[in-house]
């Protein structure tokens, strides 16, 4: 069990109603949130080994028969609390469509083609330092139907469990200088710049194996101790 | 001075093969644990009343006796993830938990869902717990407690 967590800056998660993105009209509470004391349910979460990989589990490139089409891209970064603090061994699960925009799921019926390579999850548990690294294709764009001519930027979902209940996150990872954020309801639902910022990645020239791939830093910041930690 | 979090996303509609987890809806695989074995279910509605079949549940708990688990070969003791079905219903087995401290048995209950742009956290405690009368956050939700009630249905189902 951990002891107590901040609270996140105000304008660091999106409100629940945000008429912009459709859906969130009819699930929105409707009712005021009540305050859960942070008790030791709360507080403590599940903890997951090894066991939990499977075949490929960090490199979404080598899961099917042949290679996925698509840029082929490292992503890597840490794990830390808002104090800074690494958060080893933790687990990340990541999903997401494939080079054309689409994803390997029923109900998604965009009209482009599925890739017989590339199904588009992972799982991979922080190291000591709190770091992760995946590899991938980098995902395409594609239209949804919020609104007319609706498309999503390019993004990476992952989910992320920290140590305690209340540090779970599912969020979703941009690319820098998509032109297509600014048109997103779902990424312009946070409503603090900084933390949009957050949720952009980093081109990283020092991640970049050469004739293979193109490298991305990603780092998340998951709620940390209130208490001032002990030196 | 903390650094500022990263904000939270929706999970879309399309996360069911990026978040499967094979002994999801068996919270206890190991038959030997402390507890009355019971099955939680119902049904997840939208504010208008409408069934919610993109959704999912994340269900944390102690065992019978009030002791949070470990790993377990493919997961963890005592979590569990279900997803609802196209009536957004969803199914959970698992034990009674144990009380801990003060507060009554409870199910700590994460609810995440396409059109929620960050989950919802709630406690789904057990009607006819002698032990709900004196449990604090209970009697913090006033009106609103009964909505935090599982019910039996029979011996071992709870809705």
């Amino acid at each position: 069990m951990t002891s107590a967590l901040r609270k996140p800056a105000p304008g660091t998660h999106p409100n629940l109603l945000h008429p912009a993105y459709a859906s969130t009209v009819a699930r929105a509470p409707t009712q005021s949130l009540l305050a859960l004391p942070q008790g030791p349910g709360e507080l403590s979460g599940p903890r997951f080994d090894a066991s939990v990989l499977y075949k490929s589990h960090d490199d979404l490139t080598r899961q099917c028969a042949g290679e996925p089409l698509g840029e082929r891209i490292i992503l890597s970064g840490r794990v830390l609390d808002d104090n800074g603090d690494p958060m080893p061994n933790t687990l990340l699960e990541v999903w997401q469509c494939n080079s054309a925009g689409r994803y390997h799921h029923h109900r998604d019926q965009h009209d482009a083609p599925l890739d017989p390579n590339f199904t588009g999850n992972g799982r991979v548990l922080t190291d000591a330092e709190g770091r992760y690294t995946i590899t991938t294709i980098k995902p395409g764009a594609y239209p949804w139907r919020n609104h007319p001519n609706a498309w999503r930027p390019a993004h990476i979902h992952f989910s992320l469990f920290g140590t305690s209940m209340l540090q779970r996150l599912i969020t979703q990872m941009y690319f820098p200088g998509d032109p297509l954020l600014g048109y997103d309801p779902i990424f312009n639902s946070v409503p603090s710049e900084k933390a949009r910022e957050r949720s952009i990645a980093r081109f990283d020239w020092n991640l970049t194996k050469p004739e293979w791939a193109l490298g991305y830093e990603f780092n998340f910041v998951l709620r940390g101790s209130e208490a001032t930690p002990a030196n | 001075m903390s650094e500022i979090n990263t904000p939270s996303q929706t999970v879309g509609p399309f996360f069911h093969y990026g978040l499967k987890w094979e002994p999801g809806e068996h919270l206890f695989p190991d038959a030997k644990t402390p507890g009355r074995r019971i099955v939680l279910t119902g049904t997840i509605t939208d504010g208008q009343g409408a069934p919610v079949p993109d959704a999912f549940l994340e269900l944390w708990q102690p065992d019978g006796s009030g002791r949070f688990g470990a790993p377990v070969p493919g997961s963890c003791a005592g979590w569990g993830r279900v997803f609802t079905d196209n009536d957004g219903r969803y199914t959970a087995n698992t034990v009674l938990p144990g009380a801990l401290g003060k507060q009554a048995p409870h199910i700590l209950v994460v609810l995440f869902a396409r059109g929620l742009l960050r989950q919802l956290i709630t406690r789904v405690y057990f009607d006819g717990e002698a032990a709900n009368a004196g449990d604090a956050v209970l009697a913090s939700t006033g009106a609103r407690a009964a909505t935090l009630l599982a019910r039996p249905e029979g011996a071992e189902r709870y809705v």
